[in-house]
């Protein structure tokens, strides 16, 4: 077992790499014509995307009477994405913001990536609300503005927060990110001998300088942005979350829901960086940019997000019992035992008992099996919402109305098709902007801020 | 750097008058209380109730910051660590708190009654979960099982002073990764059992979240205006500066954000949903004067810390730091009345000696553990090795 | 070639920590304009260059603060006053359903108000014809060294002195920068046809997608309180159906309710022979028949029966329901009559249903025995 030392800081980036070897490495892929590996995937996520493209034309043709949403389940496919993708969302907000106001150094190597993830997440999340009214032209009239009618939309509406949520949330995310690329892309500028490339970055950098004068109100901003995006993170998964529990739906309607939906965002979106991130990792050699610590810190934010949903399962199920609401109590005795037992087995097993490896310290820090675990936490967190919409749906106050959802073959199309719409950006952003922050990760090099020994 | 570069302290004696002023409040207190249960011994065990929470609430709230220090790794607060730690020592005093609570324990919950129970189907099938032999069962595990970690957790802390063996802050890791689970379950069955079990027909699932927030922000508030005090004074190690108030008021700032975030979203869903089993529970907090201290604590608990410590100067300055944690813990002594009294008082706000009594006894209690613990122990983990890292810690 | 402008005067660092001591050494030689260049914050250096800490946070709090008040406004207004409507039992104005929209605003119109006032207003972003662009220097401070900047303008500016203090402090590749001589005789003309055609096309095609999105994409047809329908009226044509009528013939071999085919068509006797009227004599039955017989009878048989209607002189006349003959037919030979019509007299088929005229038999025969009773009537 070896020793910790305690006295001395763990180095973010291993073995002091020279500033100049870090742009070398990290612009690399922008600088050199994509591989074979490359075209084979992207041509993987593009067919995917096909079918997303397929899906969504058979469901605006023929409606969405195409999907298996019928009575009772009038929500399923559609919202279960769309929570989903909000919530893989979160990872990149939290570790971009809560844990740059933690002061988290290791943040650093993933941070870029992780925001990139969450603006792509929240663009996929989007599709689904815009989709599921089956009319998408008309997605206009979700947003309160002056009209014909002289009518205007329902701010008690749970629905009408997330369009200000999600919308808020993109924008936020994108300008956080843009943000933190601005002095990548005057390095870019640099670099680059390229005409159309240098006019590229020179107009994305802005004609950024690197001056102090500049970098001490661009801290200011930073932290500001993230003071905003961290509790803009909360809201948004808490409006979703709302979008069930201020009805009176059993199983939905529990005051537990914002912190637990949040929680559970945070947990899926953390394996769903971890499973990217590795791969990542492994093909753009950033071994010692994003080091085993960065992983094994981040599967203990699994181990404690996991144990957090864990523990919201629990804690739903006794009050549910301890309410003496008979409805309550037969929610989540049919969620268990029902006919969607097995969704929920699936959820339990995959959430809440897989994550519990992570209390071993050889799992937290084994590449390949990290890897597995987050894929199952992934699946997990999608039977999570699944259940919750479902099971809660198909058995409500009504006995004689209870039915079985069927997604059909178009619901398959759209969900396997929102994975592809998400990794053909993910392998653009790749190839397209510098997945490590160069300014951040250069500043917590050892030696790379002056020693304090003059105060 | 590898030889640990031992900080400049010097141990020194904390002043007379604390323990005299102590002594004072907790003789008043004392005197109050024991007239409080002779006269009123219902309302007594009441605000014995809320003395009992807010107590566990520090305490707790305490352990919890020290276990959160080792797991996460934060070296900030590694020289004032032995603040909470000391704080933490209230978890010693709770079984005794509760004496005169279960020798009137049948005034407090309802549910303790045979006769209403028997009347009342909902109460029936609580029954298994709600009784007194398992009530005290589980209420005696709890205070168990902290006080188990508390003298795990302390004792290598103070073991380290000594030897500076860094295998000590190992241990104590692991001993906090254990404790985690443990402090999330029992947090939550104490709010259910002390709190949300004198309306036992109310049921939240937020709940035990909402104490917990409470109680990080009261470990924290207490914590930091010791630390303030000793700090301004000297009697901690030299080189605590504007670096770590600003993290201390930020964590104070961020939990007031974290209670609000969660107090609201209870409100909100049971506002929306309007289910009269759970609305009723807020309707009460609704009549006669408890409207004015309902919505006070909106301002009291949230509005006034929040722009009390909004900008970045004010979590530097120690005189502002001070007065805002002060202000919250009072808010959390305000939050625990508002969840437990109006159970007891159902016209309005009740205000008198005897409420005084319990909060100059709990002040006193604290002041007096204090200032014994300070007696015997070093105030700086002298020989942890991140403290000279948590000495040097700049933002 | 003309003289250089000058700019001011560059120097290089290798390390965080001599770049730090010449920044003090700048600021306490007071040197005003001076900037230092590093590839990523350095932390200390705002208090070795004596800056003010930002006041960005003012932006936030100002801009955060005033859009969350305008959110309230503007959703008291629209749901408390210009469009008032109960739903959920909720009051008009409820404010803690509003708590997440307020949020998303202030947060939404306070970061990208702090982001734009730093860009555009503190650096005076974007700006790509700075004279420090296209040099060596900044070609450093862009990847690994830390540059410092004295500038011209600077009060206490004088070459030599400034090349002598980048050398004390121990900087390399010390080298002037000039303006950028396009730059400087480049003016910018407002009036300029491209700028101007910019302008035009760029008005052209806001304006043309917003008239598009509102009244094309988004359009709501104004209410009409139904006044115009998507069906058909009686007697309009239909360009559905291939013979272009709107209303259309049961489909054939079918039988509308109450209009069973007549067996006897064109056999008065054998009708009054064989059908019976089903309906037993109540109130009902009666008040059904005197209604469809003041109805479609009395119009020339008159509301007794007699003939006594505005038909009455003119010929034929219509003939009054009790005479013998009548009197003594069968009720199915009167159904018959109905059914079938009679000399001038319509088939009364397609406006009475069978049961309808059974009703109105009934109450002919009330007639007759009106005028003509029994004796055991009177009793």
């Amino acid at each position: 077992m070896s020793v910790v030392d305690y006295t001395k800081e763990l180095s973010v980036i291993e073995g002091k790499p020279p500033l100049r070897s870090l742009d070398d490495l990290i612009s690399k892929p922008l600088e050199t014509k994509p591989d074979k590996k490359f075209y084979i995937a992207l041509s993987i996520t593009l067919s995917m995307l096909g079918l997303f493209v397929i899906g969504l034309g058979l469901t605006f043709w023929y409606g969405i009477g195409m999907w298996g949403n019928n009575n009772p389940v009038g929500w399923a496919f559609d919202i279960v994405n769309f929570v989903f993708w909000v919530g893989i969302g979160h990872a990149g907000t939290l570790i971009s913001a809560i844990l740059f106001l933690f002061r988290q150094k290791w943040r650093t190597g993933i941070a870029r990536f992780a925001e990139g993830m969450t603006i792509f997440a929240v663009m996929t999340a989007m599709l689904f609300p815009l989709i599921h009214v089956g009319r998408p032209w008309l997605d206009g009239w979700l947003l309160p503005y002056p009209n014909q009618h002289g009518i205007w939309t329902n701010f008690t509406s749970p629905l009408l927060w997330d369009v200000f949520a999600v919308s808020t949330y993109f924008t936020v995310s994108l300008i956080f990110w843009y943000v933190g690329l601005i002095p990548d892309f005057a390095v870019l500028r640099e670099r680059t001998s390229g005409k159309v490339k240098k006019l590229t970055y020179s107009i994305f950098s802005l004609g950024w300088r690197f001056s102090n004068r500049h970098w001490n109100h661009y801290e200011m901003v930073y932290l500001i942005l993230a003071g905003f995006a961290t509790p803009l993170v909360l809201s948004v998964h808490t409006i979703v979350s709302f979008d069930f529990a201020v009805s009176i739906m059993p199983g939905w309607h529990t005051t537990i829901f914002p912190p637990y939906f949040v929680a559970g965002a945070v947990f899926s979106g953390f394996a769903m960086v971890q499973n990217v991130l590795l791969i990542i990792r492994k093909i753009f050699n950033y071994e010692h940019i994003i080091t085993v610590d960065t992983l094994d810190k981040m599967n203990k934010i699994m181990l404690v997000t996991g144990s957090m949903v864990g523990y919201a399962y629990a804690m739903e199920f006794f009050i549910a019992w301890y309410s003496g609401v008979e409805a309550e109590q037969f929610t989540f005795v049919n969620r268990a035992f029902g006919p969607y037992a097995w969704a929920y087995w699936i959820m339990v097993s995959c959430n809440v008992i897989s994550p519990q490896l992570f209390w071993i310290k050889k799992i937290r820090r084994s590449v390949p099996v990290m890897f597995v675990i987050a894929v199952f936490v992934n699946v997990g967190m999608w039977f999570e919402r699944f259940v919750i919409v479902v099971s809660s749906l198909s058995r409500d106050y009504l006995p004689s109305s209870w039915a079985y959802y069927k997604p059909t073959y178009v619901d398959f199309m759209i969900l396997i098709g929102s994975f592809g719409f998400f990794f053909t950006f993910i392998l653009l952003f790749t190839k397209a902007l510098p997945v490590v922050s160069l300014a951040e990760v250069k500043a917590v090099v050892d030696g790379a801020q002056p020693s304090h020994k003059d105060h | 750097m590898s030889s640990i570069h031992n900080a400049e302290y010097q141990k020194r004696e904390l002043p007379k008058k604390i323990q005299t002023i102590g002594l004072i409040l907790f003789g008043v207190g004392l005197l109050a209380v024991i007239l409080g249960y002779v006269q009123d011994s219902t309302r007594a065990a009441f605000n014995n109730i809320i003395l009992y929470v807010f107590l566990a609430s520090i305490g707790l709230g305490s352990l919890f910051l020290v276990a959160v220090e080792y797991l996460s790794g934060a070296v900030w607060s590694t020289p004032f660590r032995r603040i909470p730690e000391f704080l933490s020592a209230l978890l010693i005093v709770l079984p005794f708190v509760l004496i005169p609570v279960f020798s009137n324990m049948s005034h407090i919950f309802h549910w303790m009654h045979p006769e209403v129970v028997s009347a009342d189907k909902i109460l029936q099938s609580k029954a298994p979960y709600l009784n007194s032999t398992f009530f005290i069962i589980r209420t005696a595990a709890f205070i168990f099982l902290w006080l188990v970690f508390y003298f795990f957790i302390i004792k290598n802390s103070k073991k380290q002073d000594a030897s500076g063996d860094q295998s000590l802050t190992k241990k104590n890791i692991k001993i906090s990764a254990v404790f985690m689970p443990v402090f999330a379950i029992t947090i939550s069955f104490t709010a259910i059992d002390w709190l949300m079990s004198l309306e036992p027909h109310w049921f939240s699932t937020i709940l035990g979240v909402y104490y917990f927030s409470g109680s990080v922000l009261a470990g924290l508030a207490a914590a930091t205006i010791i630390i303030v005090m000793l700090n301004e004074n000297g009697y901690l190690v030299n080189g605590l500066n504007s670096n770590h108030y600003y993290s201390l008021g930020a964590l104070l700032f961020a939990f007031t954000n974290f209670w609000a975030y969660i107090a609201f979203s209870q409100f909100m869903l049971i506002w929306y949903a309007n289910l009269p089993e759970e609305t009723f529970w807020f309707l009460q907090r609704w009549e006669g004067t408890w409207i004015i201290f309902t919505i006070g604590l909106i301002f009291v608990r949230f509005v006034i810390p929040y722009f009390g410590l909004l900008s970045q100067p004010s979590k530097m300055n120690p005189k502002r730091l001070l007065v805002m944690s002060c202000w919250i813990l009072f808010a959390h002594w305000y939050d625990m009345y508002w969840l437990a009294m109006p159970n007891y008082s159902k016209d309005g706000v009740l205000f008198g000696w005897i409420e005084l009594g319990f909060v100059l006894f709990a002040i006193g209690l604290v002041m007096l553990l204090f200032n014994q613990l300070a007696k015997k122990n070093n105030l700086v983990a002298i020989k942890d090795p991140k403290l000279q890292r948590g000495i040097d810690f700049r933002l | 070639m003309s003289e250089k402008i000058l700019y001011g005067y560059t120097g290089l660092f290798d390390s965080p920590d001599s770049i730090t001591h010449a920044a003090e050494k700048a600021a306490s030689k007071g040197y005003k304009k001076f900037d230092v260049h590093t590839p990523y914050p350095l932390h200390g250096m705002n208090k070795a260059m004596k800056l003010p800490t930002s006041k960005l946070g003012y932006v936030s709090l100002v801009v955060g603060l005033s859009s969350a008040l305008a959110a309230v406004l503007a959703m008291f207004w629209i749901s408390a006053k210009d469009y008032p409507i109960v739903i959920g039992g909720k009051p008009l104005f409820s404010f803690p359903a509003y708590v997440p929209v307020i949020f998303e605003v202030t947060v939404l119109s306070a970061s990208i108000a702090t982001v734009l006032t730093m860009l555009l207003i503190f650096f005076k972003l974007p700006n790509n014809g700075h004279p420090l662009h296209g040099t060596e220097y900044m070609k450093n401070v862009a990847v690994d060294k830390y540059g410092i900047l004295i500038q011209a303008e600077d009060e206490k500016f004088n070459e030599a002195d400034v090349k002598k203090f980048l050398e004390e402090c121990g900087a390399v590749n010390i080298s002037p920068v000039y303006f950028d001589e396009e730059e400087i005789n480049h003016k910018h003309k407002i009036l300029e046809p491209k700028f101007i055609g910019f302008l035009l096309l760029t008005a052209l095609f806001t304006s043309g997608i917003s008239y598009l999105t509102l009244n094309k994409l988004l359009y709501l047809p104004p209410f009409d309180w139904m006044m115009e329908q998507e069906k058909l009226n009686p007697q309009s044509t239909s360009t559905i159906f291939a013979d272009g009528f709107g209303m259309r013939k049961p489909v054939e071999g079918t039988v509308a309710r109450g209009y069973l085919p007549y067996a006897f068509k064109g056999q008065p006797e054998a009708a009054g022979e064989n059908l019976v009227n089903p309906l037993p004599v109540s109130k009902s039955v009666l008040e059904l028949g005197q209604k469809k017989f003041d109805v479609y009878c009395s119009p020339c048989h008159g509301y007794h029966g007699e003939g006594e209607s505005r038909l009455r002189g003119q010929f034929p006349n219509p003939p009054s329901l009790h005479s013998e003959k009548v009197r003594t037919w069968s009720d199915g030979r009167i159904f018959h009559v109905i059914t079938d019509g009679q000399n001038i007299m319509p088939s009364y088929s397609t406006q009475l249903t069978a049961e309808e005229k059974w009703a109105a038999v009934h109450y002919i025969r009330v007639l007759q025995r009106a005028l003509n009773a029994k004796e055991s009537d009177l009793q």
